[in-house]
């Protein structure tokens, strides 16, 4: 079968208006699994990190314990699970192996004591060199990372672990607890490695985070998705976000010159994955102008299959009738509207880190429009209260920017039902 | 193209603001609410972000939501093709209930609630709409128009 995923090029206007000047198009490549059916259960190969500094003490521990017991329960007897504890010293409290000995796993996990301070470095280096033990091209491989609390000084070594495992298809799922972490270090690490990041306000819903990655593993349908978009002359693309499992901007990465490339780690069978491409094309007559050609290059290790690959043209009409170039597709003014509130966001948090207050109130308000517009009314007032917090004080509360953070980041998550 | 709120340059083609985030003209939503009181009481249509237009049928009650073939739901107006599922739309979301020219909308006690005008409506209390109003379903907006 060499039809495992289908791949649509949707254009924002599929009919632009004809220019003597450069204009912006955006082209929608979208994702799924052909039948949207599991394309078969690959085994898993999980590292669970887990900050264990004196203040994980009480509620956290208990909750992360209970958590770990649901991972083991419910993965199957050849999947492979090893479990790396750390503080300012780390312990690997179990080795990489087949989670058959559940009872035994889970009695070493109950005598965990939490003390000292928190080096998220090694720890992670310690877990992913369990992860490598049990390495396999046909195993979804990954890290979850748990932490409440600010590392020591050692961010750009953790980056650099999340970039190598990125490179070796072992996504970081980082997991923040309460309001006192780095939530820019942990949002990085996951976004360097293809992996997803959770923040839980309330300890009780730390089982629900690793429900959802487990639920996540076991629903990969493909893995070293890669999609590269080639653009015909005088094409400049300039701006490149992934959409799941949060919306990231992967330009710096994706744009070589006139071409795309954007590596996207696995594929969720349910989730599928969108790229939104932005790019500027030259002046246009009336005609059809073809933008460049999209290809999409994949493994299915559950079926053997290495390096299969898809292509789509992204093509426009380009036309003179104005009412013509109206129409928009509204899966992409969805998504870019989306895009547009957490890019506001983002430069509202890097103005105020610059210090220039009036330009991060002012970045905040158009996002609270924009959010308010998208009918996410609750983070629109979580804005707000920050917005009126900002004047007061000049500076936000934790808790209010991991919201906004976090909140935009997964604008492109669906509801419940 | 200038963006009507700060006033900033954009690109050409742009659908929103680089500056402040605000849709831009260029976007193509048009408006034309310029007939609202007239109207009333003749034939509706729900309309999207991308222009297209769902009729609403002419019967006294009208059940709008998610066509499920399995728990054999059959709404009167299927908002599946316009991203129901994503948006958070309940299999049986909302009923508009027709009254001679007057309309109101119910919220079925769905799972994600009915917004008119931003604002959330009780459910199961009936609340009158009218042309040019938005109507909100999850997350799924429309906008109430005379056919």
């Amino acid at each position: 079968m060499k039809n495992e995923l289908n791949m649509r090029c949707i254009m924002g206007k599929d009919t632009v208006l004809a220019t003597e000047t450069e204009q912006a198009v955006y082209a929608l490549v979208a994702i799924k699994s052909t039948t949207g059916a599991l394309l078969g259960t690959m085994p898993m190969n999980i590292g669970l990190v887990v900050d264990r500094s004196g203040s994980m003490d009480g509620e956290k521990m208990d909750n992360v314990k209970e958590a770990i017991g649901y991972v083991v329960d419910h993965v199957s007897d050849n999947d492979l699970v090893s479990v790396t504890i750390f503080d300012d010293q780390v312990e690997t409290l179990i080795p990489n192996q087949a989670a058959r000995n559940r009872e035994q796993i889970k009695s070493a996990i109950a005598g965990v004591i939490p003390r000292g301070g928190t080096q998220i470095s090694d720890g992670l280096k310690a877990g992913l060199t369990e992860v490598m033990k049990g390495y396999a091209r046909d195993r979804v491989n990954r890290i979850l990372l748990i932490t409440d609390g600010r590392t020591w000084d050692d961010e750009a070594s953790c980056l650099k672990l999340a970039d190598e495992a990125g490179k070796q298809g072992i996504a970081i799922t980082s997991i923040g607890i309460g309001d006192d972490w780095n939530e820019k270090l942990l949002l990085q690490l996951a976004e360097r490695s293809h992996g997803n990041s959770h923040w839980i306000q309330n300890p009780i819903a730390i089982l629900d985070a690793f429900q959802q990655e487990v639920e996540g593993m076991q629903a990969v349908a493909a893995t070293n998705l890669k999609v590269t978009a080639r653009m015909s002359a005088g094409v400049k693309p300039f701006r490149v976000h992934a959409t799941v499992p949060m919306i990231a901007d992967v330009s710096n990465k994706a744009l070589q010159n006139n071409t795309v490339v954007a590596e996207l780690g696995s594929l969720d069978n349910k989730k599928g994955q969108a790229l939104l491409i932005e790019a500027r094309i030259p002046a246009q007559k009336a005609g059809t102008f073809r933008l460049g050609q999209v290809e999409v290059n994949y493994d299915v290790p559950s079926q053997g299959v290495k390096g299969h690959s898809k292509k789509a043209d992204l093509v426009l009409t380009v036309s003179s009738d104005a009412a013509a170039a109206t129409k928009v597709n509204a899966e992409v003014m969805n998504l870019v509207e989306k895009i547009s509130a957490f890019k506001l966001q983002t430069r509202a948090l890097t103005e105020l880190e610059a210090g220039n207050i009036a330009g991060a109130t002012q970045r905040l308000q158009s996002a609270a429009t924009v959010l308010l517009n998208l009918g996410e009314d609750d983070l629109a007032a979580v804005a707000e209260k920050e917005i009126l917090l900002l004047r007061k004080t000049g500076a936000l509360s934790a808790a209010g920017t991991k919201k906004l953070e976090y909140g935009t980041r997964k604008l492109t998550q669906a509801m419940r039902q | 193209m200038k963006c009507t709120e700060c006033q900033m340059e954009n690109i050409e083609g742009a659908l929103f603001c680089e500056e402040c985030g605000v849709k831009l003209e260029a976007a193509g939503e048009v408006k034309d609410a310029t007939k609202d009181e007239e109207t009333e009481g003749t034939l509706m249509v729900l309309k999207s972000l991308d222009g297209s237009k769902l009729e609403i049928p002419a019967k006294d009650e009208i059940i709008i939501g998610r066509e499920d073939p399995i728990s054999d739901l059959f709404p009167d107006v299927d908002l599946t093709g316009l991203g129901g599922m994503e948006k958070g739309v309940s299999r049986k979301h909302a009923v508009i209930h027709r009254a001679g020219a007057a309309y109101t909308v119910e919220d079925m006690g769905s799972t994600n609630g009915t917004y008119i005008n931003k604002k959330k409506i009780q459910p199961h209390a009936p609340q009158t709409i009218k042309v040019g109003d938005e109507l909100r379903f999850g997350k799924l907006a429309l906008t109430l128009q005379a056919a």
